[in-house]
């Protein structure tokens, strides 16, 4: 079974706050869940030699077309911000100073 | 009459339209009526949308103007993942819920290029993650057969939307069986295409080597009629691929077909050993006789094995899981969405994260977070990959000795609300729609009748007659053999 310790860890690295009722019964369901899907497991060969690698398909490095609705819709952005002065996005300060 | 007109096809309407018998006007009224009595006790519809009448009286003055267009005016529901600019998509979620589309998804570019009219954004499991439409934040969706049962999902309002009249068709996200679930559980046909036939700009991101909108509609035509209307290559979809093979109306035939040989031709393969546990006696027996049906027509029914199947609910959970935590990373309560503060900027994303997504989403980045971990992921992420290409190579083999594979959509009808409380349960129930996502092939599900259960709606007794459906899946490309086994099982026109 998975531990709390490890769960807390997993909660932290994927930025989701949990309570402690919560971090209890995923403890129980991931554990379960993990138990089932381990049973890939068996399969053999190795990832790195026998999955092709997808490669990655680019268009061409020019500026959408006039009429691309891309190109109108930055008001559209700006308004979806959540807190914004003029057109800025107000973000927290990032690096704090010493105390 | 009003009532009558919600009840027609797409292409039954389509015929009225162009015979001026009915305006799109008169068609959008009569589906906004049925949700309007509905609805309230359905879920089906998030939202439906105010200017719904204004873009039916748009379609008539275009056809006033001499258009034509078998969609022009049609009346269609639209999940609330895939993107309408100017409308609000949430996607189900908390997360979501204050986001206006800011662009056109593709696909609802092209339908509004021939003149579809969107009624509203439907219900769905919260950011296609479920299979019952219970996960959704805004409360299930009813099944239209039996309201104390789940309408399927993850598409669940989009299938309950067209089964109950409130709409004629309708465009869902199939990610492990999305679209084919709840068409199970509905009624009606749902459609997954080939992985890459159409493309996924604009559809908010689940599993992405998954994920594909598909149509659920009342007949095989419907669903042929809006796949050739949505598919095609997009330059902002570096995943999309032209498939010649699935253009009927360009006349192509078995013989020019890459991978399955004429010799395969109307041959049809059944997985036994996956039919042997969890399938309900009565579910099967309705199985057993539509392939009975379809040997009359000519068909031939053989047994066939794919080993790797066994692995497929595992390998696909782990692909969800691993593909939901890196896509869901994006909200972060910075840019647009639900945003918390905290103490800190760490508080503010884990605050906003807890607050924005539902258990099972919450789970689901967990889960995804420790398979993709650096002492975890070669013992199953990378584990998954193999027993994916594996699967993906016994399909393709498959395919050049029979033309479709079929099994059962899902193994039982609808299930009650609530009943299924552990999440390992519910995954099972996916077991014959996740291989096609596994591999890319595209499959349909098709009504086969329905099975009796006790009915627990307040204020009746006695049985639901609850609808089942039977799941073909096909050769990469071959959406036109889909169609063909389709129209022959309805008896629709061929």
């Amino acid at each position: 079974m998975i531990s709390k310790e490890d769960i807390q860890k997993l909660a932290e690295l994927s930025r989701i706050k949990l309570t402690d009722p919560e971090m209890e019964s995923l403890q129980k369901d991931i554990s379960n869940i993990l138990d089932y899907v381990g049973q890939v497991s068996a399969v053999e060969g190795s990832a790195e030699k026998d999955v092709p690698l997808n490669h990655n398909v680019m268009r061409e490095d020019v500026p959408y077309a006039e009429d691309s609705q891309l190109n109108a819709s930055r008001e559209d952005v700006i308004a979806a911000f959540p807190r914004k002065e003029n057109d800025f996005n107000v973000v927290r300060k990032i690096i704090q100073k010493d105390e | 009459m009003s009532s009558e007109l919600a009840k027609l096809s797409i292409t039954q309407a389509a015929a009225k339209l162009q015979a001026g018998e009915i305006t799109s006007v008169d068609l959008v009224r009569a589906c906004v009526e049925e949700a309007k009595a509905k609805n309230p006790e359905l879920n089906a519809y998030l939202e439906i949308f105010e200017d719904v009448e204004a873009q039916a009286k748009e379609a008539d003055t275009r056809r006033a103007k001499g258009e034509t267009g078998a969609l022009l005016g049609i009346p269609l529901a639209i999940k609330d993942n895939i993107l309408i600019k100017g409308k609000h998509a949430s996607a189900a979620s908390k997360m979501l819920e204050p986001y206006v589309a800011i662009y056109d998804s593709t696909a609802i570019a092209k339908l509004k290029k021939e003149g579809a009219v969107f009624v509203g954004r439907t219900n769905m499991d919260e950011f296609a993650l479920g299979g019952s439409t219970e996960n959704s934040a805004f409360g299930v969706t009813k099944n239209p057969h039996d309201a104390s049962r789940v309408a399927g999902g993850t598409s669940g309002g989009s299938a309950a939307a067209v089964a109950a009249d409130m709409a004629l068709g309708a465009l869902g996200s199939d990610t492990g069986g999305s679209v084919r679930n709840p068409a199970s559980f509905c009624g009606v046909v749902g459609f997954k295409p080939t992985y890459g036939a159409v493309s996924r700009f604009g559809l908010i991101a689940a599993v992405s080597s998954f994920d594909q909108i598909g149509p659920i509609t009342k007949t095989v035509a419907d669903a042929e009629l809006l796949f050739n209307v949505i598919k095609g290559k997009d330059p902002l979809d570096s995943t999309s691929t032209e498939f010649p093979r699935s253009d009927l109306s360009s006349g192509s035939s078995r013989s020019d077909l890459g991978n399955s040989s004429r010799s395969a031709s109307r041959r049809i393969g059944v997985p036994r050993s996956l039919l042997v546990q969890g399938v309900e006696a009565d579910v099967l027996e309705k199985f057993e006789a539509s392939l009975e049906k379809l040997k009359a027509e000519g068909y031939e029914v053989v047994d066939i094995e794919i080993p790797s199947i066994s692995l497929a609910l595992a390998t696909y959970y782990i692909t969800n899981f691993a593909e939901v935590s890196s896509n869901l990373s994006r909200f972060d309560g910075v840019r647009y969405g639900l945003s918390l503060k905290g103490e800190t900027l760490a508080d503010d994303y884990a605050k906003s994260r807890a607050e924005g997504f539902g258990p099972e989403t919450r789970r689901r980045i967990l889960l995804g977070t420790y398979v993709l971990s650096a002492g975890y992921y070669d013992a199953y992420y990378g584990k998954a990959g193999l027993a994916r290409k594996k699967l993906t190579d016994e399909f393709v083999k498959a395919f050049t000795d029979i033309e479709l594979i079929a099994t059962p959509t899902m193994p039982t009808p609808a299930f009650k609300v609530g009943e299924k409380e552990d999440p390992l349960s519910m995954y099972a129930a996916d077991l014959f729609t996740v291989t096609a996502n596994l591999t890319g092939n595209p499959a349909i599900s098709l009504p086969m009748g329905n099975v009796s259960r006790p009915s627990t709606s307040l204020g009746t007794t006695g049985n639901s007659e609850l609808p089942v459906g039977i799941q073909f899946t096909a050769a990469h490309g071959d959406e036109a053999a889909l169609f063909r086994v389709g129209k022959t099982l309805l008896g629709e026109a061929n």
